[in-house]
């Protein structure tokens, strides 16, 4: 008996991927050349499978920014925010964010996966109640491990499964909290937003709206699905990430609700950890600013997703969404089939990321493309001419 | 624990395994649910999906983490359903 026997049976499932070079999983990246061309497995290759949605891991603003403040601030705080890593631009970058938004306060954290983590925990603690779509990311559903709160799960994407759920829980809904994506990562879907704040509404509920992947893709100012749904004065906490249309590290709650500021003293996640280094910090208000102006880029970006999406459709796949966006999932019928579309995708000199089960809802193999403004069409176009010499649509 | 709600559990969970996992019609009720069946986390979550909309019952997550069986999780059920009651 050893600690590591339960390990044994995540060890079977990769292995069942076989020993080959370059692994389709943790894929290792020998080297980025711009935000769309890396070099994997010796090759030069079209990265499609990055986060790296308005491509500004290298825009000469944020790249500024970050060295100077590498050079005048030093290369990390050393200490928590709740002590000696509470630096003007920390405090700089939580007043844009919450003027972006128009609302009253933000918090930054030192993470995506614990701006999750710490908002969830920290808003519904012992006698509250959180909601969580059962597609939720996994930073949410440890998010809801750490609270006390009672964690219900409603179905996917659907607002009159939420609504029983809030009924059963009768005048207690005033304490729930309602958890949604503005956009699902792994099939690439968005939620009936509207019809989830109805809801919300309905029963005195409060809601939070996870925008890791639609801040900066969606909405005229690049907020997210919320601004771009025109529900900005209807939800009471925005959650977000540094990490994929910013292209740094790091996240974010933003809320109306000027009582946020007291979630600084409760919250372990945002205590008990380094703050974000100063060259992060820069680096992210410089690509905040990018992003809020960012109209151009979006309107590359909706192109490229517009013409992934219809290249794909032509060549009979199944995909996640029907609605097209920055994700576009292909759903393959098997593992071997992912795996080979994988395969052959980098062969022909692109990047996709292979997704299986557990990490995948519903049991679902998928080979996932993501896209980027840095891309242009000739990429678009490798990319689905790659699948169509695959030959083998599911 | 009254047996009209332990039967109610067990039905509900009848139903919900032939939509949730049309792919297990033989699951042993004392089986464990991972350990020997061999069901994943998101299958056995879908399935209590399944058995709260049977029941019209919210289920708490925390409450899946504490059954390995299905006459395990059937206990909870009821246990559930009177507390409603």
């Amino acid at each position: 008996m050893s600690l590591f026997d339960k390990f044994q049976p995540l060890a079977a499932a990769r292995a069942t991927l076989g020993d080959v070079s370059p692994a389709p999983i943790a894929t290792p990246i020998e080297a980025v050349l711009s935000a769309t061309r890396g070099r994997i497995g010796g090759k030069e290759v079209l990265l499609a499978g990055t986060n790296n949605y308005l491509g500004l891991t290298y825009d000469p603003s944020v790249l500024r920014a970050a060295a100077e403040a590498l050079a005048e601030l030093g290369s990390g705080t050393t200490g928590s925010r709740m002590a000696n890593g509470s630096y003007d631009s920390h405090r700089g970058l939580e007043n844009e964010l919450a003027k972006a938004f128009g609302w009253s306060s933000a918090m930054v954290f030192s993470t995506g996966y614990q701006a999750n983590l710490g908002s969830l925990s920290a808003l519904a603690g012992k006698g509250d109640y959180l909601l969580l779509d059962s597609d939720s990311h996994a930073s949410i559903y440890d998010g809801a491990r750490l609270s006390q709160a009672e964690t219900i799960r409603f179905r996917h994407n659907d607002p009159e499964n939420l609504d029983r759920r809030l009924e059963r829980l009768g005048a207690d809904a005033a304490r729930a909290l309602i958890v949604v994506e503005g956009l699902y990562s792994m099939l690439g879907d968005q939620p009936p937003l509207e019809e989830f704040v109805k809801v919300k509404e309905r029963h005195g509920a409060w809601l939070l709206v996870d925008e890791a992947h639609s801040f900066g893709v969606f909405g005229e100012r690049g907020l997210g699905l919320t601004e771009a749904s025109g529900l900005l004065d209807r939800v009471d906490f925005v959650v977000g990430t540094f990490s994929k249309s910013l292209a740094g590290i790091g996240g974010f709650c933003v809320s109306p609700h000027p009582e946020l500021e007291l979630m600084r003293l409760a919250c372990r996640p945002y205590i008990f950890t380094a703050s974000p280094s100063p060259a992060t910090i820069a680096g992210t208000r410089a690509a905040l600013r990018r992003l809020v102006e960012g109209q151009d880029l979006r309107a590359q970006l909706h192109r490229n997703f517009n013409r992934l999406y219809a290249g794909v459709r032509e060549l009979g796949y199944r995909m996640g969404s029907e609605q097209p966006g920055p994700v576009a999932a292909i759903i393959l019928p098997d593992r071997a089939s992912a795996l080979h579309h994988w395969r052959s995708l980098l062969e022909a000199g692109v990047y996709a990321n292979l997704m299986i089960p557990p990490a995948t809802p519903a049991g679902l193999n998928l080979l996932r493309i993501s896209l980027s403004a840095a891309h242009s069409d000739e990429d678009v176009d490798l990319i689905v001419g790659a699948l169509a010499e695959i030959n083998v649509p599911a | 624990m009254t047996s009209d709600s332990l039967l109610k559990a067990r039905q509900a969970i009848g139903t919900a395994l032939t939509r949730a996992l049309p792919e297990h019609p033989h699951l042993n009720w004392h089986q464990g649910l991972s350990s020997e069946a061999g069901l994943d986390s998101v299958q056995i979550m879908n399935l209590v999906m399944e058995v709260e909309d049977e029941l019209d019952l919210s289920v708490p997550v925390d409450l899946l983490a504490e059954v390995n069986t299905l006459e395990e999780l059937a206990e909870r059920l009821a246990a559930l359903i009177e507390e409603q009651a």
